[in-house]
């Protein structure tokens, strides 16, 4: 009863709750992007995820709870254990890297046809914008085949997130465009 | 409440997922009794989503139970011991969350009624039968213990469970059928699947570290808590060829007119066995790229076929057909060979290397016989009653070894020359100087569970054959020098003590007080007949050794016909005197005295000497045999 009541004095009051998810091939700057949430003025290093890191970030009213979880191929598989409940998907892409693009291509696919997935808002990051010979986030959206997916809010946002540019229009375009309560 | 239950009732069909239609449709009340058809869809849903499913389903379930219309509740405790029993692992993990309990029991008043109502009784029977069952059998039964707290909490209020049916629960537990590695990784993967998906869920702080353990394990970076499935494939395998042999001994003691009846331990074993036998052929295809993996379960698929096909014969009452089968299973299980007629060669040492076992240290070749292999222990012995320090001891790889174990130890207690110990790298004094050849004579009899921890584990199976990676391969390189060093013939000049270094090579020979003894007493047998051993070197013939067993009657009934037969390696030759008497009265000691000599066995080599003995004798009429090994000499 204590949860629910909190979860109404949250809608009354505004403050709104999300669940993130966050994946992308490895070495596309997911965790990177989680601590410059977080921490937002400090320099971060980061070494690849064996598993998940998970962080709550409060911006404009809304408590973001978002969890980063390793991209290497080994942990792809686990990823749908983390797909129930989930508000919002953040995919990033690493936008300089042109080889992988079709693998990251394929492993988004893979995320938003699933089941639990199918009510998740979707924000791309293109990431790595401030590297020689990226994409920009319309070849990032054509090369991820966004504009062939139906019933399917999604945003490209070009990012560095080295810098902290761009993560936090990301977010705001998350905060505005969630609607459904979270489940449970 | 009763707000949420018409909440429920007025969105019934709005917004539900496929998952929880079905429940819902399970258990409308347009049916009278339970639907087993919509409950195993259900069942069948909740395994083919995996994922969040079985929460899912589990919480829509407990809504229906608390629904406040007997029969609906009624239908849904059905649905619900369905779904326990058919969705393994992953539901079994949610019944056991404290909230899905909580809500099982809502409706409980504080204190138990007069009488359980039916709804009540049937939860009451349902936590009962879980805890008897899933929490006591179940492999991960320690991600279960809500289940038995809140078994406590109800009887504490007072709550009196029903007596259930053990073989109705039966099905809970996990079950004894054969299992392939592959079988098992799975199954594994599936219960790690559920269970990060639930700490995931749960979240807190305790649960996300967890996770993020299990994840680790599950992606492959954490490999020591990784379970080795083809070791327990083996176990596995070996128990099937228990069930096989005690089947084949049940069935070889069958008496004509003695018929086989229904429901029997038989008809049990035959059918474990027969279960079990699609399951070997599996297993080969499994281990396809280990040719003698796969020979092994071919070997031991035949033996279980021949034992099953002459249940069928005994069964039908055709005793003589079943006994032409040639009988298998026995040879493959109890590492004791058996020649073409099946009998259990003990005495004969001739056949295949049966008694080395594996451990023995096989000669490089491995196609020798264990005479050789024995022999391979030896180095070029000096000859007989030669003192002088053998010129083969100058080895690099012992002087340590040498000088270490040569020296007088202090408590009295001798250095174990059995073979098994010398391949131990560390030749360290045993002072028990029987443990080691019982536990190699047990196992002999009866080969069932891989003692030593092989490198691979279908290499424990049959042990008759000697496989290269057998974890003794290791220690045989080592072998020969240690023990050939073990082995230096006693001479009378105390050695010189020099610091241990590097270029040199050490040798030391200390008097022969030091080392073994001349003469030793040792217990072959001790049941209701006991046997021992007085074994001694004669001064006058080097290479003989004289042995007077003793036996004694430990029982209080008279023993008649005593029987006693004794057998070397065929590198010795035994000479039997005549033995003293053949019957003994109630617990007389030393009743019966028998003298052999043993010659051709070199100075030093009195240890090592393997000798098997079988012991027949009558007691109150009856035929009883003994046989086994006769552990270490125990004397130069």
């Amino acid at each position: 009863m204590g949860g629910q009541v909190s979860k109404i004095m949250g809608k009354i009051f505004g403050t709104k709750e999300m669940r993130i998810l966050m994946l992308g091939l490895d070495a596309a700057g997911k965790t990177t992007i989680l601590y410059k949430l977080k921490l937002t003025n400090q320099d971060v290093t980061t070494i690849p995820t064996v598993g998940f890191n998970v962080e709550s970030v409060t911006y404009k009213n809304v408590k973001f709870n978002v969890w980063d979880v390793g991209g290497q191929d080994k942990i792809r598989p686990l990823w749908r254990h983390y797909y129930s409940g989930t508000q919002g998907l953040i995919f990033v892409v690493d936008s300089s890297d042109t080889a992988r693009i079709e693998e990251a291509r394929s492993e988004l696919h893979k995320i938003i046809n699933d089941r639990e997935m199918k009510d998740a808002l979707l924000l791309v990051f293109a990431n790595k914008q401030d590297v020689q010979g990226h994409l920009s986030p319309e070849e990032v959206t054509s090369a991820l085949q966004l504009n062939k997916l139906k019933d399917k809010l999604w945003y490209v946002a070009p990012s560095v997130a080295t810098d902290g540019t761009g993560i936090f229009e990301g977010l705001a375009w998350l905060s505005n465009n969630v609607k459904t309560p979270p489940q449970k | 409440m009763a707000a949420r239950d018409r909440y429920g009732g007025v969105f019934a069909d709005l917004g539900f997922t496929p998952l929880q239609r079905a429940i819902r449709n399970a258990c409308d009340l347009s049916h009278y009794e339970p639907n087993l058809a919509l409950n195993l869809e259900v069942a069948d849903l909740i395994n083919s989503k995996k994922g969040n499913a079985p929460r899912e389903a589990a919480f829509e379930i407990v809504r229906l139970i608390n629904s406040r219309n007997q029969n609906v509740a009624l239908l849904a405790l059905a649905l619900l011991d369905i779904c326990v029993k058919n969705c393994g692992y992953p539901f079994q993990l949610q019944i056991s969350t404290k909230e899905f309990l909580n809500e099982l029991v809502r409706r409980f008043p504080e204190r138990p009624g007069l009488r359980p109502s039916r709804v009540q009784h049937r939860i009451l029977e349902s936590i009962e039968e879980w805890r008897q069952t899933i929490c006591q059998t179940s492999r991960y039964k320690e991600d279960l213990g809500h289940i038995r707290d809140m078994h406590r909490l109800l009887l504490y209020k007072g709550y009196v469970f029903p007596e259930i049916r053990t073989e109705d629960a039966a099905v809970l537990n996990p079950s004894d059928n054969l299992r392939s590695a592959e079988e098992m990784e799975e199954e594994e993967r599936e219960a790690q699947s559920a269970k990060l998906q639930e700490l995931i869920r749960r979240g807190t702080p305790a649960d996300l570290q967890e996770a993020n353990r299990l994840m680790k394990i599950m992606a492959g970076y954490d490999n020591r808590h990784k379970t080795d499935y083809r070791a327990k494939a083996a176990e596995e395998v070996a128990k099937v060829q228990q069930k096989a042999k005690i089947l084949e001994e049940m069935l070889q003691s069958q008496q004509p007119g003695e018929t086989v009846a229904e429901g029997d331990v038989f008809e049990e074993l035959a059918n474990a066995l027969r279960s079990a036998h699609p399951k070997i052929q599996r297993m080969c295809e499994e281990e396809s790229d280990d040719p003698e993996a796969v020979h092994k379960l071919l070997e031991i698929n035949d033996s279980i076929h021949r034992t099953i096909e002459r249940y069928k014969l005994t069964k039908k009452g055709d005793l003589e057909a079943a006994a032409r089968i040639p009988k298998g299973t026995l040879g493959t299980t109890t590492g004791v060979s058996t020649n073409a007629n099946n009998e259990l060669s003990l005495i004969d040492f001739d056949p295949d290397p049966p008694s080395s076992n594996g451990n023995a240290p096989a000669a490089p070749s491995g196609a020798t016989s264990l005479e050789n292999d024995l022999l391979g222990l030896s180095m070029d012995e000096p000859a007989p009653g030669g003192i002088s320090l053998p010129p083969a001891a100058a080895n690099p790889a012992g002087p340590s070894t040498a000088s270490s174990v040569q020296e007088p130890s202090p408590g009295g207690s001798r250095p174990n020359y059995d073979i098994l110990s010398s391949l131990n790298s560390s030749p360290a004094p045993t002072p028990s100087q029987s443990s080691t050849p019982v536990a190699r004579a047990q196992q002999q009899q009866q080969q069932t569970t891989p003692t030593p921890p092989p490198v691979d584990p279908f290499a424990s199976l049959v042990s008759a054959s000697p496989r290269n990676a057998s974890p003794f391969q290791g220690g045989k390189t080592a072998a020969p020098s240690g023990s050939s060093l073990l082995d230096l013939a006693p001479a009378p000049q105390p050695a010189s003590k020099a610091p241990e270094e590097d270029e040199w090579d050490f040798t030391s020979s200390l008097p022969e007080s030091n080392a073994l003894p001349s003469t030793n007493r040792v217990t072959v047998l001790a049941s209701a007949l006991r046997i021992e051993f007085v074994a001694r070197r004669s001064p006058q013939q080097p290479r003989q050794i004289q042995v007077v067993a003793l036996f004694s009657n430990a029982i209080n009934e008279p023993m008649r016909e005593l029987h006693f037969q004794v057998a070397v390696e065929k590198a010795y030759t035994l000479h039997l005197r005549p033995q003293s008497g053949r019957d003994m009265e109630p617990q007389q000691v030393n009743g019966v005295q028998q003298e052999m000599m043993m010659d051709g066995v070199d100075a030093g080599k009195g240890n090592s000497l393997r000798m098997r003995f079988r012991v027949s004798y009558q007691v109150g009429g009856k035929r009883m045999e003994e046989q086994g090994m006769v552990p270490p000499l125990g004397i130069a």
